[in-house]
């Protein structure tokens, strides 16, 4: 008898954590679907970066990074080989770090450290945006659109076995002219290495696919920066009025945290795949 | 005691957050020196392979640190990281299908 008592009240203990209420994971369930929603979020960005991937291995010529991505702004004349890119990149990093601070102070129940540190991590993200922008409207001004490619590649007309081939000489950044839209041999006659070109080189766009796939994943990341700023907004404002104060917790500064450090998380990846590799 | 002992740990963590920010951005400018004093001829592949561990040392220290996971429940770090091992092959799976998209235009041609 004192056995099956003893059961019974097993039962309801089991029943009870399945009702509902009770935290398995030791996170509150927001935080958990922020986790899976940043997961599924993880498989779309994978998806595209792997699709990069399989294009360009599929590719036979694709442009150097450092010959892509060396300029600067209010800088001329002087080549900085992925200056500008690392500057984003600790803009990025530390604009997440800001965000890091103000969860940490919101632990605290510290409203004036959240506002301030919230703050800071705003401007980094729209500071972010802003070299985005520029850096954009630089490529597209040097001529790299969804379909053209002026980061492309010369090459030499040689007879093999009684046939007229195009060989393939080496990489060269095409001069793009705006009026015409037309593409031709830079006027230093220099190849990316500094190299002279020969006079009777052809010259030819690099895969456009480069262009196409920059501006789609660089562009989804900042639609995701663009989103995430807005929610720190949203958030710096709820803080700033007390919400967050009043309701006796400041875990909503983690869960945007959490979507914000993920933009960050991100960016490695765009960074190795598009900058660095 | 209760109040010192916290404010122990909140100075513990945020000097864990700052030695992190310190080691990314270490990392990324060891990234960028690398790529740009690489020599020409040295191994293309060796590059890529340092690129990626330095990248995934970056990913590890946001989602371990700033993302706090490493502090969460195991079962919890499981359910998220588990799921991307898929990714790996998917990666590997279409590069490899890249490449045949490659041979098979140059066959074609």
């Amino acid at each position: 008898m004192a056995a099956d008592t003893h059961l019974e009240k097993e039962t309801d203990q089991v029943q009870d954590i399945w009702n509902g209420g009770t935290e398995p994971m030791k996170a509150s369930y927001g935080k958990l679907m922020m986790w899976y929603f940043i997961l599924s979020d993880a498989f779309t960005f994978a998806s595209f970066l792997i699709m990069y991937a399989a294009l360009r291995m599929s590719s036979e010529v694709w442009p150097d990074p450092n010959a892509v991505f060396n300029s600067f702004p209010f800088v001329h004349g002087t080549k900085l080989p992925l200056g500008f890119v690392t500057v984003m990149t600790f803009i990025l990093i530390l604009s997440s770090v800001f965000v890091v601070r103000a969860v940490q102070e919101g632990h605290r129940m510290n409203k004036n450290g959240v506002l301030l540190w919230m703050f800071w991590g705003i401007v980094g993200g729209a500071a972010f945006l802003g070299c985005q922008a520029w850096e954009w409207n630089h490529l597209i001004h040097q001529g790299l659109t969804l379909t053209s490619n002026p980061f492309g590649y010369y090459t030499t007309s040689q007879v093999i076995e009684g046939e007229t081939v195009d060989v393939f000489q080496g990489y060269v950044n095409l001069a793009y002219d705006h009026h015409t839209g037309e593409f031709a041999l830079p006027e230093d006659g220099l190849g990316t290495k500094g190299e002279v070109i020969p006079a009777d080189a052809s010259h030819n766009q690099g895969n456009w696919l480069f262009g196409c796939l920059f501006f789609f994943i660089t562009g989804f990341h900042g639609f995701h920066v663009s989103t995430g700023v807005l929610m720190n907004i949203i958030l710096w404002i709820q803080a700033a009025r007390g919400v967050y104060q009043r309701r006796g917790h400041y875990e909503m500064v983690e869960k945007i945290g959490l979507y914000w450090h993920f933009v960050d998380l991100v960016w490695v990846f765009v960074f190795l795949a598009f900058y660095l590799l | 005691m209760a109040a010192h002992n916290d404010n122990a740990a909140y100075e513990k963590q945020k000097k864990a957050v700052w030695v992190a920010t310190a080691i990314m951005g270490v990392v990324t400018i060891l990234e960028v020196a690398i790529a740009l004093s690489w020599p020409e001829g040295w191994s293309r592949g060796v590059l890529n392979l340092l690129f990626i561990l330095m990248s995934a040392v970056k990913a590890i220290f946001i989602v371990g640190e700033f993302m706090h996971l490493r502090y969460e429940m195991r079962a919890m770090m499981i359910s998220i990281l588990a799921p991307c091992l898929f990714l790996i092959w998917f990666l590997i799976a279409f590069m490899m299908e890249g490449e045949s998209w490659l041979l098979l235009r140059q066959l074609w041609n």
